[in-house]
């Protein structure tokens, strides 16, 4: 009876562990998470985590104010961060569980948009930059010039990505401003160097992987992960940093407040924040992590791609964009319109 | 030109104009059926014929659960939705017109007429109602979604059958002390099925297809093969998939050409 009662209870305790040990919901961008990342976690932990996509910042915020979707960790951009937080949608983090915390670059600790990392750590960040087939071209690429006083080789031939605060903050910057200026006359001659330099474009498009490879197009406004991969497919295609001003962008992982999994996101939070397994999110979806030490792991390609470390002399130059409100925002979004037209 | 009537066929251009529309319907899906048997990392360079994406597709767990949760929800949802119609269809013609039947019509048909993004937001939030006060995520909510605006669509064929049926036939086995539901199972009910297969295909292929709603009601680990797809494309579109919708579209034409095959034979 009394082996039978501990047997009872040993099995009742492994049941329990085992759902302890059970799952994790993780609401990501699509595409954006390593298959062997979540494999190697679930071997070390025997936790399952469940990836359900998303799309756009909006929709994901929209899920999660609405309630009861589920998810336990959710990954926004920096501009959300705040948002996130102000909504009381996400909870600070118990650092104490996270001892790979002290892994955060130094550089990524200390961010505007959460002081010493209490609510976030990170995931991936990049660039918005311009990239240029050399072929073509071979002047100064480290400048925004490119697309809002082409070269006479370039007029004709540039594509401009249709994401509105890049393009708006990289001509702001270009004129002597900050990105969500409230600058009447400065925002007036950023709205004149935009109307001035379209005629000079050929398209305002996505996909630029493909056309840069292809030699479609021969300058992009652009995002860095996609010019790598363009590169490796097409060695004639270069990366700039433009000195005038550039966005950085970066998304976090955060814990929501409804999460039932706690536990178990806490130890995906350490998990991630390991610097082996940091490189394997960025093996994956080609973009830098922000953790110190994980460049030994990354894969040969990505160690000393010119698309992935900033030159030093150009790392000043990159500015996170902040959430933008009132009259800035006003001038971003008629700009934006008449531009459209 | 008056004494051979009106036959649309002989318009000028009529030729040109259909050729034309079936080419800008299915080059398209012709380009995506030949790209997805392409070898190369490209989406628009040839790199050799090759079946690697399809199988790079089936390894992919994400792919498999999405395409498994699809199917069987476009299932529940048409099935639901096709006895919900018919019983619609059969109480907004085998009887009296009556008050209220206009509104009614309109009811059923609203899934149409109002916005999907509309219909969406509304069920994010009353569904996140229920989800945070009954503390069940489960695929319900979806299934409800689904069901719901599927029936318009198994509705409209199923009604149109009906009301091109003999009428003298119900009669008939009502004259020979036929029970009402005796006279739907023996009579009705299968000269109706062809209209009831068709519904329900339609319907079937209607939830299999949706992103809008799917993506604002779905809860953790709900991706159906329609949201999984647009999560890709914002990154970078691969030619994983092309293939996932060549073997959706394998699927359909399968689908199409069994339920042709059925319905010849039954008329």
């Amino acid at each position: 009876m009394k082996r039978l009662l501990s047997a009872t209870a040993m099995l009742l305790a492994s049941a329990m562990m085992a759902q302890a040990e059970g799952e994790l919901q993780l609401f990501n961008w699509g595409d954006y998470t390593s298959p062997e990342l979540l494999a190697k976690f679930e071997k070390e932990t025997g936790i399952k985590v469940t990836v359900t996509d998303y799309d756009s910042n909006d929709t994901a915020l929209a899920k999660i104010e609405a309630g009861g979707a589920g998810f336990d960790l959710v990954v926004p951009s920096a501009n959300y961060v705040p948002i996130y937080v102000e909504k009381g949608l996400v909870q600070e983090l118990d650092l104490s569980k996270i001892p790979n915390h002290k892994n955060i670059a130094p550089e990524w600790l200390n961010v505007d948009y959460d002081p010493g990392r209490k609510y976030s750590i990170p995931w991936q960040w990049g660039t918005t930059g311009v990239a240029v087939n050399q072929k073509l071209y071979s002047g100064d690429i480290n400048t925004s010039a490119i697309w809002l006083d082409p070269p006479p080789e370039l007029v004709g031939k540039v594509n401009v990505t249709p994401e509105m605060n890049d393009v708006l903050a990289m001509a702001t910057m270009y004129m002597g401003g900050e990105f969500c200026s409230d600058d009447a006359e400065l925002m007036k001659k950023v709205r004149d160097k935009l109307i001035e330099a379209k005629p000079k474009w050929l398209s305002m498009d996505y996909g630029m992987t493909e056309k840069m490879s292809n030699n479609d197009v021969m300058a992009s406004l652009y995002w860095n992960g996609a010019i790598f991969r363009a590169r490796l497919a097409n060695p004639d295609v270069k990366y700039g940093y433009p000195k005038e001003g550039y966005p950085l962008w970066m998304d976090q992982v955060m814990l929501l407040s409804d999460a039932k999994n706690v536990e178990e996101a806490y130890k995906f939070l350490d998990f991630i924040a390991l610097p082996e397994n940091a490189a394997m999110i960025s093996a994956y979806a080609r973009y830098a992590n922000g953790i110190a030490g994980s460049e030994p792991f990354m894969p040969e390609d990505m160690k000393t791609a010119p698309e992935i470390v900033i030159p030093a002399e150009l790392v000043s130059a990159g500015h996170f964009l902040s959430t933008c409100t009132g009259k800035g925002q006003e001038y971003i979004t008629a700009i934006w319109t008449e531009l459209q037209k | 030109m008056a004494e051979r009537g009106f036959i649309v066929s002989r318009l000028p251009g009529f030729t040109t104009i259909a050729l034309l529309v079936f080419a800008a319907l299915y080059l398209p899906i012709l380009v995506l059926v030949v790209f997805s048997f392409n070898g190369g990392d490209s989406l628009s360079q040839w790199g050799g014929f090759s079946f690697r994406w399809f199988a790079k597709a089936w390894e992919n767990d994400q792919v498999k659960d999405a395409t498994i949760r699809s199917l069987w929800l476009a299932l529940v949802a048409a099935l639901i939705a096709t006895a919900v119609a018919t019983a619609a269809a059969l109480g907004t013609t085998r009887r009296k017109p009556f008050k209220g039947q206009t509104f009614i019509y309109v009811m059923i048909n609203q899934p149409l007429m109002v916005p999907e993004i509309v219909t969406a937001v509304a069920l994010l939030i009353f569904f996140a109602w229920f989800k945070v006060n009954l503390g069940y995520q489960g695929m319900g909510y979806l299934v409800a979604a689904h069901a719901g605006f599927c029936i318009p669509f198994a509705y409209l064929p199923i009604r149109a059958r009906l009301e091109s049926m003999d009428l003298t036939l119900e009669t008939a086995a009502a004259d020979l002390y036929a029970t009402p539901w005796l006279t739907f199972r023996r009579v009705t009910f299968p000269l109706l099925l062809p209209g009831i297969i068709a519904g329900m295909m339609l319907a079937f292929v209607t939830s299999l297809d949706d992103v809008v709603i799917t993506l604002f009601v779905k809860s953790a680990g709900q991706d159906t093969l329609p949201t999984y797809m647009l999560g890709q494309i914002r990154r970078q579109v691969s030619t994983e998939v092309y293939a996932i919708s060549t073997m959706l579209l394998a699927l359909t034409v399968v689908l199409l050409t069994a339920f042709f095959a059925l319905t010849r034979k039954r008329d």
